[in-house]
């Protein structure tokens, strides 16, 4: 049997055959629900502050029956998007149709109440409407502490309520306390909260103030209570049209599918070629500190070890990309049936895969030969940090760039970078939904390729003069190898 | 007979550093070879270029018939100076991997690597994995994986370093059996013992230079016979003894010294011994000694096989 071969069943087997591998392998997809659910979780454990209002000085009647005006609009609001949210959760199956019935749900509810938009959740999403949970309100008021309403307004005030809000929790009935003043006539506030960082009721408080000051501007020019709220609840119909469009019209979900899908390729490479590239670094430092790298080297040419090893190793991240591949399909297809359709339209139809896949050869070939050969000169993880450091600090550069590319990729540093053979793979699958022109990719990808196979050569001298020498790794000693050459 | 190995002049530079000086010797088919020198000498860097690790600066070198031992790698078994093996894979599947690398069918590795391990008494241990196993064991699975596919030619670097006496003497075994097989073995070692028990030849090497090559008896025959004397004795008396050309004082504990007077050609020990008596020397304890390899290796050399000799050479000169 090829020796090539046998290495690489060898490296492919001692990863495969551990119950770790296949333990980070689920790791990964839970720790992407994790980082999806840890926002909702926080979200729905979140307090809701009791917050007191305290109409402070002359001329600021009403001002508290303003904020609680400003609450219950904001808390409809709430309510009218959460009977939106529970009819998409339910309706989404059909992507389009869905968010249509989902907003129609909203739009009962804030011009005919919350009673009438529940009805129509239970018409288009029993199952939601069922499960229905209240959300919640952005503050609830509290009536004031009598310590502080005792005190003089203004600085006794303020000095009463901070040693109020400095006692324990247990000791107090409400977290934040504001004061309505008047500042140039215009309605102004002092909010005072039990914790520097908390600005949620800030920001409720400024909101309900300037709804305060605009009734009170369109008020005294003769505008009625009603208009003003009607127009502060006024909702325009926008719709996105593109000429690049699905439909040459209409801008869809099924439109922005391939944004989310290039992002998230763009991710799942950097990850996997990462991935590869570190496994082959310990798996080469592992044989080197144990002394296997010179009796393999009495078996076999510094060649077939670094294409064995190189290989095995991409045979383990495509197990990995299958397995993670297999998760997400087979989650698409039995949960939103109707997306994993569009989605395999555009992998396959769209020819995203063939692009994925020929970026992910490229890029792991070059991350995989530079790091065997850094390995090639290192026993522990310690000894290729000299190296390591510095490239993965360029490797943040991609993960930064793929963000910019969703909402702009055809900006001039992402084109620039996208040319950078390191960066090349990431960033051009991440541009792949911008349709970039076919030279550019043909371009950097045959870019992308050379520069592999230059790594290639360059590696494959290092690797073979790192395996047998006792030297530590430096740039110097590291150049000297490349420079140097193997045997 | 026919020879196995020839080096030809062979020279190895790391830069500055001349580590291999002008190597000339043979191996005998069939034969065991001790290839001895202190550490630092230039063995391993010696046994790298038969095996084509390295390429020599100069100088030819032909094993097994081939000017390139990377040509005939799978008719070579090589045993590295620092050893070590997969920690997790088991004895038998380590064996059979590294019997594959040099064209041995997975199958049949498996099969010899089973036999083997029980004729080494580690036929209980062929299922743990190598992390679980002693140093000694682990010694004994990396030496059947690199003969497990029935080489021409065992190179071994240092087979005895880390090794209990009873280790070594079972691996000595081996290394005969080996021999018997028909298998032509050099080893590398600075225990001259090992050597003058094992070896149908030697070739002794110091500062990267060849200082000796020949047989054990040869060997010993380029030193002299000596006699050893312990007692409250002058040196210089002991230098004037009839037979005597060189006088070394061995220890000194309250004017009680123990010395070492060499023999010269033709001195007889008992004309010396006669003559000691005669003359009053206070000689509590006397005993005529042949010289043994690592005697012989000090003559020929000047040098202490047991004490090192390496000069790191610099940057990765070393892998070059």
């Amino acid at each position: 049997m090829n020796r090539t071969f046998l290495i690489a069943r060898r490296e492919y087997a001692a990863y495969a055959m551990t119950v770790g591998f296949w333990l980070s392998l689920l790791a990964f997809p839970l720790f992407a629900v994790l980082g999806g659910a840890v926002p909702i979780l926080i979200k729905s454990s979140e307090t809701v502050p009791a917050v007191a209002l305290v109409e402070d000085g002359a001329a600021t009647s009403g001002l508290a029956a303003t904020v609680q005006d400003a609450l219950a609009v904001e808390t409809s609001r709430r309510r009218a998007n959460a009977l939106r949210q529970a009819a998409m959760a339910e309706t989404q199956t059909t992507p389009d149709a869905g968010t249509e019935a989902a907003d129609r749900v909203r739009e009962i509810a804030e011009s005919d109440g919350f009673d009438a938009g529940m009805a129509e959740l239970r018409r288009v999403a029993p199952i939601a409407a069922a499960a229905w949970r209240e959300p919640k309100p952005p503050i609830t008021l509290a009536p004031a502490p009598a310590v502080v309403l005792a005190a003089a307004p203004g600085k006794a005030r303020d000095d009463a309520a901070r040693t109020y809000l400095s006692a324990g929790k247990k000791d107090r009935t409400v977290g934040a306390i504001v004061f309505l003043t008047r500042a140039d006539g215009k309605p102004a506030a002092r909010v005072w909260t039990a914790r520097t960082n908390d600005d949620a009721v800030e920001d409720f408080v400024r909101d309900a103030l300037k709804s305060a000051n605009r009734r009170e501007v369109f008020g005294a020019s003769g505008v009625s209570p009603e208009v003003i709220v009607t127009s502060e609840q006024f909702r325009p119909q926008v719709t996105a049209y593109s000429p690049k469009a699905s439909t040459g019209g209409e801008v869809s979900f099924r439109d922005r599918l391939p944004m989310l899908m290039g992002f998230m390729g763009g991710f799942l490479l950097w990850s996997l070629i990462i991935t590869g590239a570190s496994i082959l670094l310990n798996s080469v430092m592992e044989e080197k500190s144990n002394k296997i790298l010179e009796v393999l080297l009495s078996s076999a040419s510094p060649t077939e070890i670094l294409t064995g090893k190189v290989l095995g190793v991409a045979m383990l991240t495509l197990t990995m990309l299958l397995a993670w591949g297999g998760m997400g399909v087979g989650a698409l297809a039995v949960f939103q049936p109707d997306y994993a359709a569009a989605v395999a339209e555009i992998l396959i139809q769209g020819g995203m895969l063939a692009w994925f896949a020929a970026f992910m050869v490229g890029g792991y070939l070059m991350y995989a030969v530079l790091f065997a050969a850094i390995g090639a000169f290192c026993e522990t993880p310690r000894d290729a940090q000299t190296l390591m450091g510095p490239i993965m600090m360029i490797l943040t550069v991609p993960i930064m760039i793929m963000v910019m590319t969703m909402k702009t990729p055809d900006a001039p540093l992402v084109q620039i970078l996208s040319w950078v053979p390191f960066f090349t793979p990431f960033l051009m699958v991440a541009r792949l939904h911008s349709n970039p022109p076919l030279i550019e990719l043909i371009g950097a990808m045959a870019g992308m390729f050379a520069f592999a196979l230059l790594m290639v050569w360059l590696s494959g001298r290092a690797f073979r003069a790192g395996a047998l020498s006792d030297v530590k790794l430096s740039w110097k000693s590291f150049g000297a190898a490349i420079k140097g050459g193997g045997n | 007979m026919t020879a196995a190995l020839t080096l030809d002049g062979v020279n190895k530079r790391y830069g500055h550093f001349h580590a291999v000086r002008d190597l000339s010797f043979q191996v005998e088919k069939g034969s065991i070879c001790g290839f001895l020198g202190p550490n630092g000498a230039g063995k391993t860097s010696t046994i790298r270029m038969i095996l084509g690790l390295q390429p020599a600066t100069s100088g030819r070198i032909e094993i097994l018939g081939a000017d390139d031992g990377r040509r005939v790698r799978n008719r070579i078994g090589f045993l590295p100076e620092e050893r070590g093996l997969y920690k997790k894979m088991t004895p038998v599947d380590a064996i059979a991997f590294f019997g594959s690398l040099k064209g041995l069918p997975m199958g049949e590795g498996r099969k010899r690597a089973r036999q083997m391990l029980e004729e080494q008494g580690l036929g209980a241990s062929s299922r743990k994995k190598m992390k679980e196993l002693s140093k000694g064991m682990a010694q004994k699975v990396q030496l059947i994986s690199s003969v497990v596919h029935r080489p021409e030619f065992v190179i071994l670097d240092e087979p005895f370093s880390g090794l209990d006496p009873v280790n070594q003497q079972g691996l000595e075994q081996m290394i005969r059996g080996l021999a018997a097989d028909g298998a032509t073995v050099l080893f590398s070692t600075h225990v001259m013992q090992h050597a003058e028990r094992l070896c149908d030849k030697v070739v002794l090497l110091a500062r990267g230079q060849k200082a000796f090559e020949g047989t054990v008896a040869e060997a010993r025959a380029t030193s002299r016979r000596f006699l050893e004397l312990e007692g409250a004795i002058d040196p210089a008396a002991c230098a004037a003894l009839p037979g005597v050309t060189g006088v070394e004082l061995v220890s000194d504990r309250d004017g009680v010294r123990v010395l070492k007077a060499a023999l010269g050609q033709g001195g007889r020990g008992q004309d010396a011994l006669k003559a000691a008596f005669l003359g009053g020397l206070d000689v509590r304890r006397f005993e005529l000694r042949e010289p043994s390899l690592h005697d012989a290796f000090i003559d020929l050399t000047g040098d202490n096989p047991d004490q090192d000799q390496s000069v790191k050479p610099t940057g990765v000169e070393a892998a070059r």
